[in-house]
């Protein structure tokens, strides 16, 4: 990894390992809304950190803002730098194809492509590689037995893939984006659709992922962050409030606001 | 309801009143929906009837006959339903793609301030009155077309050009020189009724395509940008296999108005009762010559053209049926 790392605003202090994702002063605008607000963050490579908040307090905005997915919209604008292995991703000249191989995103619902279950996974492939018909075989049997679904439909690859359970859906999606072999991985409230069990095979579906990922995972779920994530980012109003290791943040919060948002409303 | 024995006796009597009303409600709301069941019926039954002089006289060698002789009294189908089929199918050639592109550019691309003035701009085209597009087809697209699009076509696509050897195209494609060959000098034809069709169906199309393409979830279409999509991806392996029944539906539906379209068709095609390969040519179709000949026909041709109309009946339910079948065929994959 070369990364000069440039020596900006301070960021929240977190952790020993060394940043994936380098966050610095990072501002971001709807139309005139205020949505981010100086951010910086560092978030460790092959880790889990979770992003916790109320609603509306811009966790899935800055989620966004890690692949530009904001981008396919108008009117919305970051500024700031988000630095990938030393590299800024807002600069305009960092391909939007080249970081979206590089950051994979899983939405909170599952959203399979009207297509076989082979198609839905091949298909972003084919936007970065070019594969023989064996070699994508091998590529997408891997991508869906990395989203522990192979058992589940290697007998029906040509099935359409919205014949598949929600979680079954969910997972597929999570192998659609690992099939890309990115190195970040943003998962956006992925188990918020699902039921218990679903639930529970996402998380340890993410525990067994993140010595190959990097993972950011946005969540409602309090209880969730503290059981899958290293780290934890709290968020109120577009401004990082505390980042810190997730046993931290869950036992000792540094920050009231923090204090009050875990013991108050689920505590 | 049990506070006292004199309160018991008025919801009884309005439980039986109401129960009458909703009867007498009821049936009239299924007289009404009778009346559209029984006029579609009644239109059927009385073309076929109005026919059955021409249908007895003629047979099945009526669709198959290419002559429209009142001296003789010798009438048939062909030229009319090749007519009609020939127009509805251009203006569809021309109307899918260009529909498509507009539907797409307003649902994807446009800027959010210019997609609704745009998308009432189309709403307010596909309302305009069908004969305003036949006399802007008569007297001013017609002319232009004979002027300059057509010495074009039958120069470089038929096969009697200015200088007197066929062109390359009419020489190495089989078809092509005949569809394009006409020595007719005005602009009527069967290509014109086919350009002005889809010009009055594009808005039809477009606007559907438009509303359908809008109801791809955000969620797919970020998905497929997430996984390093370009915008014509998105479009072409997400939003058009999602839509594909509806668009195939509202495809139809504007096929549907082309086949029936009278007014327009009358000014522009030039009701020639004659079978020509050319495009260029003059022709007919059902709608035309039915309003063309419904005035002074009697007798035979009366009752020809009747069977005419019963032809249209047959095709145009025909289209509609595929299209509503495919309506539903989306409407159950919606509801899995």
């Amino acid at each position: 990894m070369t990364s000069p790392a440039l020596a900006l605003a301070p960021s929240m202090a977190p952790p020993a390992a060394e940043p994936k994702l380098k966050v610095r002063d990072l501002h971001f605008h709807y139309d005139g809304f205020h949505a981010l607000k100086g951010i910086g963050m560092d978030v460790p490579e092959k880790q889990v950190t979770a992003i916790i908040g109320p609603s509306g307090c811009g966790k899935s905005t800055l989620l966004r803002v890690f692949n530009r997915i904001y981008a396919i919209y108008p009117k919305l604008k970051a500024s700031g730098s988000i630095e990938l292995d030393g590299e800024n991703i807002l600069d305009p000249r960092y391909s939007l194809n080249r970081l979206r191989s590089k950051v994979g995103m899983v939405f909170q619902k599952p959203v399979p492509f009207p297509m076989t279950i082979f198609e839905n996974v091949a298909y972003g492939i084919r936007h970065h590689e070019r594969l023989s018909k064996a070699d994508m075989e091998a590529r997408v049997e891997l991508a869906l037995r990395g989203g522990a679904l192979w058992d589940e439909v290697k007998d029906k690859l040509k099935q359409n893939a919205l014949g598949l359970s929600g979680g079954q859906q969910q997972r597929l999606c999570i192998a659609r984006a690992i099939a890309l072999k990115p190195e970040v991985l943003l998962l956006d409230e992925p188990t918020s659709a699902l039921d218990p069990i679903a639930t529970g095979r996402i998380e340890q579906l993410i525990e067994e992922l993140k010595s190959q990922f990097t993972i950011v995972i946005v969540t409602h779920n309090m209880q969730q962050a503290a059981r899958v994530s290293d780290q934890t980012a709290f968020m109120y109003l577009g401004e990082l409030i505390e980042f810190d290791n997730t046993e931290k943040i869950f036992t000792k919060p540094g920050k009231k606001q923090t204090e009050d948002y875990i013991t108050g409303r689920f505590g | 309801m049990s506070t006292s024995p004199a309160a018991t006796a008025i919801p009884e009597q309005r439980a039986t009143r109401d129960a009458r009303h909703d009867r007498l409600f009821a049936g009239l709301l299924k007289a009404c929906a009778l009346i559209v069941l029984a006029s579609l019926l009644g239109a059927a039954f009385a073309t076929l009837w109005g026919g059955r002089e021409a249908f007895g006289t003629f047979g099945w060698h009526f669709l198959a006959n290419s002559a429209w002789d009142p001296g003789n009294q010798d009438y048939g189908a062909l030229v009319p339903v090749y007519g009609t089929l020939a127009t509805s199918f251009i203006a569809l050639l021309i109307a899918v793609p260009v529909s498509f592109g507009i539907a797409l550019y307003l649902s994807e691309v446009a800027p959010r301030w210019l997609r609704t003035p745009v998308a009432s701009a189309i709403e307010l085209l596909a309302g305009i009155p069908s004969i305003i597009y036949g006399m802007w087809g008569l007297f001013i697209f017609a002319p232009f077309f004979a002027e300059h699009i057509k010495p074009w076509l039958t120069n470089y696509l038929g096969n009697n050009p200015d200088d007197g050897h066929p062109s390359w195209v009419a020489a190495h494609v089989p078809f092509v020189g005949k569809m394009f060959a006409s020595d007719y000098p005005f602009g009527a034809s069967i290509l014109t009724a086919g350009i002005v069709l889809a010009v009055m169906i594009i808005p039809f199309i477009s606007s559907v395509m438009r509303e359908v393409f809008q109801t791809v979830p955000t969620r797919l279409k970020e998905s497929a940008y997430a996984l390093g999509s370009s915008t014509w991806e998105v479009v072409w392996d997400i939003v058009l296999p999602y839509t594909r029944s509806a668009v195939i539906g509202g495809i139809f539906l504007g096929l549907g108005r082309a086949l029936g379209e009278t007014m327009a068709v009358t000014f522009v095609l030039g009701n020639a009762m004659e079978l020509s390969s050319s495009l260029l040519d003059p022709g007919a179709s059902i709608a035309s010559t039915i309003a063309n000949q419904f005035s002074e026909a009697v007798g035979l041709q009366k009752s020809a053209l009747m069977a005419l109309a019963f032809l249209l009946f047959v095709v145009t339910f025909i289209v509609l049926l595929i299209a509503r079948m495919m309506l539903r065929r989306l409407a159950s994959r919606e509801g899995r």
